[in-house]
């Protein structure tokens, strides 16, 4: 029972990750709908989700995956082209598939009318399509009898396919049973399994949880050879399968080749392929053998000029993942958390040996220090580079948005997208996807006018939206701007005063004002839709970005359209820091952001006025940290100041001195100094003491508000 | 602390704040440290000291003295740090309280601790779980899950006086 749970669990996971996958693949798709990949792809995906639905006892999904992969079969074969009806018939059924893969196959009365409702959609076409038959039945579409059909024109239909399949130990613990997948293989043709046990163990270490058994088989059938693998669906990642087409007819018909097969399954020997190459060449005029994958490099590659139209069809349909499975692989985000957490501590153990190799000035253990620290870096960054995603990934759900709001609404809106190679951390992106997905909303519904109205301001009638993802220092920029209405600050002021968040009184710069909208309780929108509108929104969008020491700047003219700006760490964990010392504290500032570092004296710092100093014939507003921190002691003579980046201008922090480059591990502060907004935590120095991981963004905008004016700050 | 914890465990740890005596449920206490280098966080409320590397990690600590609203005293060799495992609105959150010094680990019996008093509105008896007599002396046991995730400044010294005339009131009805 629980092991059925954990399984449905994870093909929920997996079907998630195939619907976004298929989502994505229809709005490529729809922008060129002669993308033969496309639809191979959406094809695939399909056929997955119907094996797997019903696998684990999501017969709904499988049910309704078939005939939409019906419909695909057709597309794929050119007997369907692709229409903006049938893309939108498609993304619907994606969506009820969403709504399918949660509630399971217990429908409530209104998803099971969607349900049916869909479902006559889709039978209509199919039906229309195949001369009113209704849809095929399950597992044997005739689509793809016709297809096998057309493959095989010669006078046998037959092909002779040898199946090597080498499953792992372990096979038995999702449940698999091999010997199943043999019997269901059987059915398929005329076969030949040949078992293998030279694998199994003496009695004494034999494991009865583990499969040490492995076999190759014949067998000549009428099936394709993406039928037959489909047989291994299941099992692709736990078995090695090789599935090589050996003869374009029936060997079985061959004497010389029955009497090897009978060979192999008496003597239990290794089929040698190159021994049935022999018996084919000996035995008929036809001398090719049709295709032979790289998989099976024992092989040779023959000439396929002789081989039909089906040598070319064949190749390119093998289950992708079977050959991409070298090159990339899926790992639990739970061991990627947890490499992360020990390449954390590493680091923080190499700090310690820096120190002491460094205190106790041996040579040699200085050498060795420096190379675990070399290795330690390289490490960090690789362990790190794992936990990085695209943004990329979340963006089919951004267009998807855009294309069925901006149907709704009756604007008409070009989505543009740069970037989207961008990377971050996979716990920042997970956190960011619901604020992006409300600032779109926002932009669609609140910025971009009606095609009217933009006509009447003299702007193109479409309306655009551009989603731009850049890398700047130690940070990532999100940049969502329109060329919309833009926001009107007398308005947001004047709405602020009536709902009493501001006073009358008060008087509050352009960036205070756009910052007002994030105010809890705070709505532009005169009409409250179901899109956006409720008063909730931009507050959490704040507050959700904060969470993750993100920051949203806004920057807006009206008629011109609206930029929202999210500013946010590269990672939540580990960073690049340069430790500086206040005091006998120490700091450390994210290397990203420091620009340059002058040194200064401590009088200058003292005497200069209205907190801006001259360095290389520059203003320099700045911040004396010793003050802002209010720790007390001596200012000693010589000082320095990091010159750091904030918004679009420059800022001095001053303090003692700079001690130099260390990698951080950053430790939460816990709740308790939830507060201390401009801290973003702490991190183990060498010696064991904590230090201080400052934010020089929320410091500048902290210490700003509060003693100079706002001008002061560009 | 739950009932069945309580009801499970009757040790508590002893400590002294001021000329106080003190309990805590030793299922809130995981180690005591003894007082080290604490890195300070600045612009912080002055009870909140800073924080310490814990086995790798950063643990904020507070002066149980200043949060209690005794005056601050130099450290003595005598000062450590209790590590204190804490239930704040549903998440486990390790602190450490910095207190004069740490007596002993008794046993007392769950039937014979007292009910706080409750008083007039200035504080709040949720924290204090109950009143133990040891010797003639009276030691308030602290509801530490409460008392270290107020953002305030508890005035336990009138908490402390009010505590002695309810106990020592009880004592004299029963011996009536």
């Amino acid at each position: 029972m629980d092991m059925m749970e954990e399984f449905k669990q994870k093909f929920i996971e997996e079907a998630e990750e195939l619907i976004t996958n298929l989502e994505e693949s229809i709005l490529i798709l729809e922008k060129n709908p002669k993308d033969q990949e496309q639809v191979q792809l959406i094809f695939r995906i399909m056929h997955t989700l119907k094996g797997n639905g019903g696998m684990f006892g999501f017969n709904k999904i499988s049910e309704f995956t078939h005939n939409l992969e019906s419909i695909y079969d057709f597309v794929r074969n050119g007997d369907m082209d692709v229409t903006t009806d049938l893309l939108n018939i498609t993304l619907k059924a994606v969506d009820h598939l969403k709504v399918l893969l949660e509630v399971g196959d217990d429908l409530d009365t209104q998803t099971q009318e969607t349900h049916y409702h869909y479902t006559s959609q889709i039978e209509q076409i199919i039906s229309r399509k195949s001369g009113g038959t209704g849809p095929a039945p399950r597992g044997t579409s005739p689509a793809r009898t016709i297809q096998t059909n057309n493959f095989h024109h010669g006078e046998s239909a037959f092909s002779t396919y040898f199946i090597s399949f080498k499953p792992n130990d372990y096979i038995f613990n999702n449940g698999t049973n091999p010997l199943y997948l043999m019997d269901e293989i059987s059915t398929m043709g005329h076969a030949v399994a040949i078992p293998h046990f030279e694998n199994v163990p003496e009695i004494t270490s034999f494991e009865p949880t583990k499969c040490y058994t492995w076999w190759e088989v014949f067998i000549s059938t009428k099936e394709n050879r993406g039928n037959l693998a489909d047989v291994f669906i299941f099992v692709e990642d736990d078995a090695i399968i090789e599935i090589t087409e050996i003869a374009d007819y029936d060997l079985f018909e061959e004497k010389a080749f029955n009497t090897y097969a009978e060979f192999l399954q008496t003597e239990n020997q290794h089929a040698d392929l190159k021994e049935i190459k022999k018996i084919i060449d000996n035995a008929t005029e036809i001398t090719d053998i049709p295709e032979i994958l790289e998989e099976s490099p024992g092989l040779e590659q023959t000439d396929k000029s002789d081989v039909p139209q089906l040598g070319d069809r064949e190749i390119k349909k093998p289950k992708p993942k079977a050959e991409s499975s070298i090159s990339s692989i899926r790992v639990s985000s739970d061991k990627v958390d947890t490499l992360m957490n020990l390449v954390s501590e590493m680091v923080t153990v190499q700090a310690r040996l820096s120190l002491f190799a460094e205190q106790n000035n041996i040579p040699e253990l200085i050498a060795i220090s420096e190379n675990v620290q070399k290795l330690a870096k390289q490490l960090r960054d690789n362990a790190f580079s794992i936990s990085l995603i695209p943004i990329g990934s979340i963006l089919t759900r951004f267009q998807r948005l855009v294309r069925d709001l901006s149907n709704e609404l009756g604007k008409k809106i070009n989505f543009e997208i740069e970037g989207e190679e961008t990377e971050l951390d996979k716990t920042i992106i997970e956190r960011i996807t619901d604020p992006l997905l409300h600032i779109i909303r926002n932009c669609l519904d609140h910025g971009i006018e009606k095609p009217e109205l933009r006509l009447e301001k003299g702007k193109p009638e479409t309306g655009s939206i551009l989603f731009k993802a850049y890398y700047s220092g130690s940070n990532v920029h999100i940049m969502v701007r329109d060329d919309g209405a833009g926001l009107d600050p007398e308005r947001i002021l004047s709405k602020a005063k009536k709902k009493g968040l501001i006073d009358e009184s008060e008087i509050l710069d352009r960036k205070q004002i756009f910052d007002l909208i994030f105010a809890p309780g705070f709505s532009t929108a005169e009409v409250v839709s179901d899109v956006s509108g409720r008063g909730v929104g931009m507050d959490v969008v704040n507050k959700k970005i904060s969470e993750i020491r993100g920051e949203v700047l806004i920057e807006s003219e009206i008629d011109k359209g609206t930029t929202m700006t999210i500013i946010l760490p590269l990672t939540l964990s580990i960073i690049d820091g340069m430790q500086v010392q206040i005091d006998d504290e120490y700091y450390i500032i994210p290397l990203g952001a420091v620009h340059k570092i002058y040194s200064i004296t401590g009088t200058t710092a003292e005497k200069a006025f209205d907190n801006v100093i001259v360095l290389e014939g520059e203003q320099l507003p700045f911040f004396n940290l010793r003050k802002e921190f209010e720790i007390g002691g001596r200012v000693p003579q010589k000082l320095e100041v990091l010159v750091v980046k904030y918004e679009h201008g420059m800022v001095g922090l001053i303090i003692d001195k700079v001690i130099g480059e260390y990698q951080t591990v950053l430790k939460p502060l816990g709740k308790h100094y939830k507060k201390q907004q401009f801290i973003s935590g702490g991190t183990i120095l060498g010696d064991g003491s904590v230090a201080l991981v400052l934010d020089t963004n929320k410091i500048i905008s902290k210490f700003s508000r509060k003693n100079t004016k706002p001008e002061d700050v560009k | 602390m739950s009932e069945s914890q309580t009801l499970e465990n009757n040790s508590y740890l002893t400590f002294m704040l001021g000329d106080e005596i003190f309990a805590s449920h030793v299922s809130n206490v995981i180690k005591i440290l003894e007082m080290q280098r604490i890195t300070e966080v600045p612009r912080a409320p002055s009870f909140m000291k800073g924080v310490i590397n814990l086995r790798g990690n950063v643990l904020p600590v507070i002066d149980a003295r200043i949060k209690f609203g005794l005056p601050a005293t130099l450290y003595t060799e005598r000062t450590c740090i209790l590590v204190l495992n804490l239930k704040i609105d549903d998440e486990t959150v390790e602190v450490g309280a910095i207190v004069d010094a740490v007596n002993d680990v008794i046993e007392y019996s769950q039937d014979k601790i007292q009910p706080a008093p409750r008083l007039g509105s200035k504080y709040k008896s949720d924290f204090i779980d109950g009143v133990m007599k040891l010797n003639d002396q009276f030691i308030m046991i602290l509801n530490m899950n409460t008392v270290f995730s107020t953002e305030d400044i508890i005035d336990l010294q009138e908490q402390t006086n009010a505590n002695k005339e309810v106990v020592s009131d009880d004592e004299t009805s029963k011996t009536e």
